[in-house]
């Protein structure tokens, strides 16, 4: 047993109102500058739709992630050693700027500046690329912002599952039906971005499972653009070098939240830490997609195991760490209650962030000329809902229907125990039977209830303790030649062929 | 014990004592009679040098062809002057009022350079002296074909000239440096001269005996490892002994000139990079295409 810490995450689909707010506060911080205006470290998808960049979910076209292997090792999709080394200097799968939109502002000045005449100046668009007059196509969230259903939400990847009746049932007027999918880095336990960078620069904090890009190490070669699966690596067109989510770890290591779970209006981030047995994680990748999610929930560790305590102690794991392991809200979600899952885990990148699936459970339906949102029942059971089982099932569980019906259920089965117990109209039986279908107990539905509705900041994100100098010390036999040897960051400015 | 061996040692010591003094008289008398086997064909040396090195364009005897008949050179010229010249021909030239008169006669022919040893030079000389004190003419005894020209060795000459019949011992065909009027699909190289009438320059002889051993510096260095077949010779020759017949506008003295000129082939040229531009565009279309403009293309039909 090799046990270590993650940090991990968890998203709630059914709070996000999809206000972007995570998104701006990022970009904010990290990404308002020059040769970065196009990235989103944290971007908001409206689903269906084929997210940003444009379909990345679409591995046949950008070659993402791991492939499952005769011997049942994962290799990455993009190709062995051989096949990397010969498309190094032309890799034919990256996104072009398209797929992601060229960045723009507007020429305001115009409107200040222009000369009197007949019509009313107006702001024409203007490329932060090339500085020119553009016409704007497309945007980070172009489906959501502009109603592009028809074009983007027609094409999500994830429909390849369902047949042409049920698609078509999706974009009925009285059915219509979409959720949101805030996206950051997942910090995955076998990131296809560090194996593929030629140049070693991308690498995963021992302490605390952090994916960074060394920017001084990194030479461009953008391998990892085209091999991480959720196209959260972003090329920096004016330095010439690679960025991605650091997870905030300035703030992190501060004991703050990360900017997007700070500013969260729906309060639907989760943070907390992780334990994990790196000794099963090839085992954990060699089992069909149907079982890679009870998979990559059997190699998360129970942190008040004495045993594993021990075992993480001699890991150099402090006992405060372990402390806040036993609070985090992740393991709570993922393995307790196994009610968030990860998304798209057929990657086999074991992504540490998770997501609760969302549950929407109006059902409208039409009588005549009656829009009526009405339904027999109080909530509509999950085989009703509008979005097929089978679609959800394509987005978190690889195409297992079981693992998606069961989070929904038990979220079903939350709301009408709290039902009774504020309202009292429906009956005891419905709701003993709604909790005895997914194993659940009074005390657990209450529990549910309680980190899903009413969490504190503290709950909600219980940041482990950093002890970063104990890190470097583990790294470094001989700390000391650090010393005056680091100061603060770049010696030279990080410009382009430097 | 020590004693014993040593006295069964020495016997055994004398013996391979004596198996060296009969070894070394071996040796010895093997020396002996590859030196005497060197000092009989001293005299043949002369002759073979002279066939091989110089016979293509020169006689003794035999009178002038592309260069001078060499009959009596030693009586007109010393040892030095034969030796520079022979070395560099051009160098003399300029300051040679005799080099430069033979350049004029024999022009547009210019001398290769010549790397002899000073050995192999004596031997000529030697040849050379002794034909003219007898007055006789040299004939070589080499430049003969194996045997008779049939009439289906003139088409075999041909694809050996073309290459497509590969030369048996790995030299490169003909014509990627020659050419013979029309012959092969851009009329062959123009490194070397256009050979479709070369059996007017050279006489039979000569010709053979350029085929066996090509003595001019470009060709020396190719051939040298890489010999013709004595089958290839006699094809060959069969081949350009014909080749004037086979195209009879050709000139004596083809000019390289107007083979370099050919605009032909720089539209050739032309064609065929545009030609590797498309056919790397048609290889490579699928890359570097985004995917959200073909997406929205294909939505609004």
């Amino acid at each position: 047993m090799d046990v270590r810490l993650q940090i991990s995450m968890v998203f709630h689909l059914d709070k996000c109102i999809g206000c972007h707010t995570c998104s701006i506060a990022c970009k904010n911080v990290w990404t308002d500058r020059k040769g970065a205006e196009y990235m989103w470290w944290n971007n908001v998808e409206t689903k269906p739709g084929t997210g940003y960049p444009t379909k990345w979910e679409d591995q046949s076209k950008y070659k993402g992630g791991w492939e499952k292997k005769g011997d049942g090792k994962p290799e990455l999709k993009m190709g062995n050693r051989a096949s990397r080394l010969i498309n190094i200097f032309h890799n034919p799968s990256l996104p072009k700027m398209d797929d992601y939109y060229e960045p723009f502002t507007y020429k305001y000045e115009d409107l200040f500046d222009s000369p009197e005449g007949a019509d009313q100046p107006t702001a024409r668009p203007i490329s932060m690329v090339t500085g020119k007059f553009m016409d704007i196509e497309a945007g980070p969230n172009w489906d959501d912002d502009l109603g592009g259903s028809p074009v983007y939400a027609k094409n999500d990847p994830n429909f390849s599952g369902l047949s042409p009746e049920e698609q078509q049932e999706l974009f009925d007027v009285e059915r219509l039906v979409f959720f949101y999918l805030p996206r950051i880095c997942n910090h995955c336990l076998n990131p296809a971005c560090v194996a593929a960078c030629p140049s070693g620069a991308i690498y995963k904090r021992g302490e605390d499972g952090i994916v960074l890009i060394n920017q001084e190490v990194c030479r461009g070669w953008r391998m990892c653009v085209s091999a991480c699966p959720y196209k959260k690596t972003y090329y920096n067109w004016s330095t010439g070098k690679s960025e991605k989510c650091i997870l905030c770890f300035p703030r992190l290591e501060t004991g703050q939240a990360p900017a997007c779970f700070h500013s969260c209006v729906g309060r639907i981030r989760y943070l907390g830490g992780i334990l994990y047995d790196a000794d099963r994680l090839v085992d954990a990748l060699k089992v069909d997609d149907s079982e890679l999610v009870e998979a990559h929930r059997n190699i998360i560790l129970d942190p008040r195991d004495p045993e594993v305590r021990a075992k993480a102690k001699e890991n150099g794991i402090d006992e405060r760490t372990l402390e806040a392991c036993e609070r985090s809200p992740v393991y709570r979600y993922v393995k307790e209650w196994k009610m968030a899952l990860p998304l798209h885990s057929e990657f086999r990148t074991l992504p540490m962030l998770f997501y609760v699936p969302p549950l929407l459970p109006v059902m409208a339906k039409t009588e005549g000329v009656v829009y009526d949102t009405a339904n027999d029942e109080l909530f509509s059971p999950i085989e009703k809902a509008r979005l097929p089982i089978k679609y959800l099932a394509s987005l978190f569980s690889a195409g297992n229907t079981d693992q998606v019906s069961y989070a929904l259920k038990k979220q079903y089965a939350v709301r009408l125990f709290k039902r009774l117990e504020t309202v009292g109209d429906v009956s005891e039986d419905v709701v003993n039977k709604a909790l005895a279908e997914c194993q659940m107990d009074a005390a657990e539905a209450e529990a549910v209830y309680r980190l899903t509705s009413l969490p504190t900041m503290d709950e909600r994100v219980v940041i482990p303790p950093m002890h970063r100098e104990e890190a470097m010390a583990m790294l470094d036999d001989d700390m000391w030649e650090q010393k005056g040897s680091a100061g603060f960051g770049f010696r030279e400015a990080p410009i382009r062929g430097a | 014990m020590v004693m014993n061996v040593t006295t069964t040692n020495r016997p055994q010591r004398e013996r391979r004592l004596d198996l060296a003094r009969t070894g070394l008289g071996l040796v010895l008398a093997m020396a002996a009679v590859l030196f005497l086997a060197v000092t009989a064909n001293a005299q043949d040396d002369g002759a073979k040098l002279f066939e091989t090195r110089c016979y293509s364009c020169h006689n003794i005897g035999g009178g002038d062809k592309q260069g001078p008949d060499l009959k009596g050179v030693t009586e007109r010229q010393s040892r030095e002057w034969i030796e520079e010249f022979v070395r560099s021909p051009v160098a003399m030239r300029s300051k040679d009022p005799v080099a430069a008169e033979l350049f004029k006669k024999y022009s547009p022919t210019i001398m290769p350079d010549q790397t002899l040893t000073p050995g192999e030079l004596d031997a000529i000389i030697t040849l050379i002296k002794n034909l003219t004190s007898k007055n006789e003419t040299f004939v070589p005894s080499g430049a003969k074909l194996s045997r008779a020209i049939v009439p289906g060795d003139i088409p075999a000459g041909k694809e050996l000239f073309t290459g497509q019949l590969k030369l048996a011992n790995g030299a490169p065909s003909c014509n990627s440096c020659h050419s013979v009027n029309g012959v092969g699909a851009l009329g062959g190289g123009t490194l070397g001269p256009d050979l479709t009438a070369v059996n007017t320059k050279y006489r039979d002889p000569e010709l053979i005996a350029i085929l066996q051993s090509p003595n001019f510096p470009t060709m020396n260095t190719i051939f040298a490892n890489h010999k013709l077949t004595d089958e290839e010779v006699v094809q060959l020759f069969a081949y350009l002994q014909n080749a004037k017949q086979l195209h009879p506008e050709a000139s004596v003295v083809p000019t390289q000139a107007a083979a370099t000129t050919d605009p032909g082939f720089l539209i050739l040229g032309f064609a065929a990079t545009t030609l590797v531009l498309v056919g790397l565009n048609v290889f490579w279309r699928k890359r570097s295409h985004g995917v959200r403009k073909e997406m929205v293309r294909r939505s609004k039909i």
